[in-house]
């Protein structure tokens, strides 16, 4: 058997084999945790969205328009955020069990503490406006975003099922009746003689409203409840 | 100038490190340390030949010596060179799966595995039944075969263990029980029970 060790002693010093540098290593190191945490904060911010889009849509409506709950959760799921969120715990996870000590721990372990750590900061990023303020600029800036994700706009321009929203232009409180155009630019004539108003609203020209209620025709509207649009967001229509 | 193996006796497997990366000398008595246990290692995870073994072996130290600084000193050095010498085989073994490999493995090596594994009945300790358990050991996954021979040959704690494999401890105790239950397996087929 050849003497191994002397000859790969002859093999470093012929070929002038020298250590990488620890800078290399450490580099390589802190590279790592760089793009966890970059994973982690993608993270946050897809769950921002999530929770922005779910808390958005108003989950009482399926009993009105006759669809059940399944269906309704079914359409309504924000599934290109969810995907996002996903593939971001996989690739903090990825990049976890490449640092030094990642390995130690198990898969179930570094899922759920990159998953508590994305909803703990995603919630917070909800709450300060974070969410809808990206939702905003992606509606104007990402091509096709509008039609990847379903928004509360999407679900009340539903008038055939019996939902329509839009901004009051004209009222007519001695005949019941508002002009209103919706997020399609229609104009709508509604009867509110029969409906019920919910929440703190006074109806006045310029407001954002919610109906559900009957479509009589293309242009009429009958109201059967009336509410107020939430939040600030501006209203932003479907390209389709 | 040759270090003389006096010098580096009385020297742990880290100060050997930290001398290497000053003078390369020191690292001849790094490699005397580890050939031997790290050649029984390479050639019962892959069944490689010698000559196969040593090439790999010998592609083992110029990397170890390559990346020295990457050591980190919380670690055991010997864990450090078995997870790059397990690295090194896997990837080796894929490539030569099914060419010239051969059974490497010792008859008390093999008592040994058999003693703290499994309880086999006193008439199955014999020439005939050892050729049985080494076809079965052989054949096992490698991922089954490597933890058996860490823990039960070369004799590596379950920390140890994880530290080579990169493996959460937890993940190694449940392979070392699964091998231990499919050997059991294998051998009641051929005839040969455990108490």
């Amino acid at each position: 058997m050849k003497n191994l060790s002397e000859q790969v002693l002859k093999q470093i010093k012929e070929d002038n084999i020298k250590p990488k540098p620890r800078w290399h290593f450490v580099l390589k190191n802190y590279f790592i945790w760089l793009l966890f945490g970059i994973s982690i904060i993608l993270g946050c911010l897809a769950f921002s969205m999530i929770l922005f889009m779910v808390i958005q849509l108003d989950w009482d409506v399926y009993q009105y328009v006759g669809d059940s709950f399944l269906k309704t959760l079914f359409i309504s799921l924000p599934y290109l955020w969810l995907l996002f969120l996903i593939l971001f715990i996989a690739t903090a996870y990825y990049n976890f069990i490449h640092t030094k000590r990642g390995y130690r721990f198990r898969f179930i372990t570094i899922v759920l503490m990159s998953l508590f750590i994305s909803v703990m900061f995603g919630t917070y990023l909800y709450f300060n406006g974070f969410s809808e303020n990206i939702e905003n600029i992606f509606f104007k800036k990402i091509p096709y975003y509008n039609i990847l994700v379903y928004t509360c706009e999407e679900q009340w321009m539903q008038p055939e099922k019996g939902l329509l929203a839009g901004t009051i232009v004209g009222i007519e409180f001695s005949e019941h009746s508002i002009e209103l155009i919706d997020f399609n630019n229609s104009h709508w004539q509604v009867d509110t003689s029969k409906s019920i108003i919910k929440g703190n609203l006074q109806l006045s020209n310029g407001l954002k409203i919610k109906m559900i209620g009957n479509m009589i025709d293309k242009a009429y509207f009958q109201a059967i409840e009336i509410r107020p649009w939430k939040g600030q967001r501006k209203m932003l229509i479907k390209n389709k | 100038m040759i270090i003389p193996e006096k010098d580096c006796a009385h020297k742990s497997d880290e100060q050997l490190v930290s001398e290497s990366l000053k003078n390369s000398e020191y690292y001849l008595c790094l490699i005397k340390r580890f050939e031997s246990k790290l050649r029984n290692y390479i050639m019962k995870i892959s069944n490689l030949n010698i000559q196969d073994a040593e090439d790999i072996l010998q592609e083992i130290f110029i990397k170890t010596y390559r990346n020295l600084n990457d050591f980190d000193c919380t670690y055991k050095f010997s864990n450090w060179i078995y997870r790059i010498a397990h690295n090194t085989t896997i990837s080796l073994y894929r490539k030569k799966k099914n060419s010239d490999l051969e059974l490497s493995w010792e008859k008390n090596e093999l008592e040994n595995i058999l003693q703290t594994t499994l309880k086999l009945e006193e008439k199955h300790y014999n020439q005939s039944s050892y050729e049985n358990i080494l076809k079965i050991i052989e054949q096992l996954p490698i991922k089954y075969k490597e933890v058996l021979i860490l823990k039960f040959i070369d004799g590596k704690d379950y920390k140890a263990i994880s530290d080579i494999l990169h493996k959460p401890m937890g993940t190694v105790a449940t392979l070392i029980n699964r091998a231990k239950k499919i050997l059991a397996k294998e051998l009641s087929k051929k005839g040969i029970t455990v108490k």
